[in-house]
């Protein structure tokens, strides 16, 4: 069809069939200044961070696979995934009581997201650090009895401990607000289709709200989770040797600054880039999964009665 | 005489804030009768049929389901709200099948169809299993029980719905407006899963525009409009001859 077309047409220019020459973009100006700006300005900050001695590129070398460089950077993958853990689960348990209907639980949950989220991460790690001022000893027994054992706050809130406390309680409030955000995501029909089925509230949060909340809460923890990778360097102020603190400890005997801040900045974009291909992943496959199939669509092949 | 499957009202009111959407409504639904309300929208049909499965509750008046007040207990001076698994298990007596089907995404056909009996009744899987395919079968659903909500048409999401909600082995069936959100070519398949319900003697309550089907199947029919029955009766007289100004009004408009 298109040969018989094109060989009817008399507009056949230039020695090309006028039907198959290729379409070009635009290009405007604009689009050369872009290239040729960006490009200068590439040059000068390589040629400048190569040819200034200051940088001590040999010295970035030296250090990057130092052992208490790599124990730092273990010591922060630690605290990360176990204050998201420990985060999202309080954070779960958060969101679900702001959704109460019995209103103190509902208040009370909201009174921890405006104070948790309402001050500084810093400031909440350098309190719990020396919570021990407020509360020298800590009790677990029956109230209003004699009965409990009381043990030294100092001997419990370690430096390491205040960061994983502080990060996971900051980061509940955060997750609380994402998975709060997922369940009203959920219909009101689902939820009504629940009732009418006589689900039980639990019942209903499990099988019907959370399945369905994921798609959206999954991509978001992700991005929280890349997030609290950079924010626990916060907690060298505690004297953790986290990633952050170990090279501090190094410069501070070698007067390295910029080479060992390099290190560091490099482990965490390395980390971060690694992190952000299984996030980009999960945005994917969680974008798709809301508007078409949900995500266990691969298993229709099987046979039937062998739904769970 | 047995009081499964009737449904017992008497001046139920129902206010959303300062608007009252059902005025002083009476109802009376015998065992195995189907009972259609018309009307246009916003006259508080849906309201109507959300009382009687204590998705809305009623603010005054009488409302016995099976032959229990429903959602609430009554003593000498007041009706108190039962706790909500009292609730759920009158519930699992009413089914409920809605206008925008509320199938679980997340869930197949047959899970669907499952997830009464096995999450609310703790039946056996296997069991519930077998018994989903059964009524899907008999839903003209045969072998589609392992796809997704999302895999079905319109009017198969809605018979897989129909399904679920007999899964729970119902007295009384509520339709709230099955066919209003499917397209034209798929109604007819709903509403003779309906026809093939009625036939077998289930009760049901439901909300439609599909006069044909009101006149073919319906024992009674009511018509309201803004919160008050307008007129009641015997389906075909209604529909034929109607009394009221208003229920001819709105009758020529749609027929």
């Amino acid at each position: 069809m298109v040969t018989a077309i094109s060989k009817g047409s008399e507009a056949t220019m230039g020695g090309i069939d006028s039907a198959l020459k290729p379409r070009l973009r635009l290009r405007t100006p604009t689009e050369y200044a872009g290239w040729v700006l960006s490009i200068l300005v590439g040059l000068g900050i390589l040629a400048s961070v190569l040819t200034n001695p200051n940088f001590k590129w040999g010295i970035v070398g030296k250090y990057f696979f130092a052992e208490s460089i790599l124990r730092g950077l273990m010591l922060t993958v630690f605290l990360t995934v176990a204050s998201m853990a420990l985060g999202t689960l309080l954070g779960l348990a958060l969101a679900v009581m702001r959704a109460s209907h019995v209103k103190p639980v509902s208040i009370a949950a909201g009174l921890y997201l405006t104070l948790f989220r309402g001050t500084p991460v810093l400031v909440q790690l350098i309190f719990w650090f020396n919570i021990s001022a407020l509360y020298p000893d800590l009790r677990i027994g029956i109230p209003f009895t004699d009965i409990g054992t009381a043990v030294d706050t100092n001997a419990i809130m370690g430096p390491i401990t205040a960061a994983l406390v502080g990060l996971t309680l900051n980061q509940a409030a955060y997750m609380a607000e994402i998975i709060r955000g997922g369940f009203s995501a959920v219909g009101k029909g689902q939820i009504e289709a629940a009732d009418s089925l006589g689900m039980s509230a639990g019942m209903r949060m499990r099988k019907v709200i959370i399945p369905q909340a994921m798609p959206s809460i999954i991509p978001a923890t992700g991005n929280q989770f890349i997030g609290m990778f950079k924010e626990t360097s916060l907690v060298s102020v505690l004297g953790v040797a986290e990633l952050l603190q170990s090279a501090q400890l190094i410069y501070a005997r070698t007067y390295e600054t910029i080479p060992l801040l390099i290190v560091a900045s490099l482990w965490y974009l390395v980390m971060t880039l690694l992190l952000s291909y299984p996030q980009s992943q999960l945005e994917k496959r969680y974008a798709r999964a809301t508007s078409t199939l949900p995500r266990k669509a691969k298993r229709v092949a099987q046979p039937e009665g062998a739904a769970r | 005489m047995s009081t499964d499957g009737t449904i017992h009202a008497r001046g139920i009111r129902k206010s959303f804030g300062h608007k009252t959407v059902l005025q002083n409504i009476d109802l009376d639904v015998a065992s195995g009768e189907v009972c259609c309300i018309i009307g246009p929208s916003g006259s508080g049909k849906s309201t109507l049929l959300r009382c009687i499965n204590g998705l809305e509750t009623v603010d005054l008046g009488v409302l016995k389901v099976n032959g229990e007040t429903f959602g609430y207990q009554e003593t000498e001076t007041a009706y108190h709200a039962l706790s909500r698994k009292k609730l759920a298990q009158q519930r699992t007596r009413v089914g409920m099948v809605f206008q925008q089907f509320n199938l679980f995404p997340n869930m197949t056909a047959q899970e669907n169809v499952m997830s009464g009996p096995v999450l609310v009744k703790g039946e056996d899987k296997k069991k519930a299993a077998a018994r989903a395919d059964e009524l899907l079968a008999s839903v003209g659903l045969d072998g589609h029980g392992f796809k997704y909500p999302a895999q079905l048409s319109g009017g198969q999401q809605q018979r897989v719905a129909i399904a679920r909600s007999l899964a729970m082995d119902p007295e009384i069936m509520l339709f709230d407006e099955p066919t209003s959100a499917l397209d034209p070519e798929k109604v007819g398949e709903v509403l003779a899963v309906m026809k093939d319900l009625a036939k077998k003697g289930m009760t049901m309550v439901v909300v439609t525009h599909e006069m044909g089907f009101a006149r073919e199947v319906s024992d009674s029919l009511l018509f309201m409009d803004e919160g008050y029955v307008i007129e009641r009766g015997d389906a075909r007289e209604v529909l034929g001859n109607p009394k009221e100004a208003r229920t001819r009004a709105f009758l020529e408009k749609v027929l």
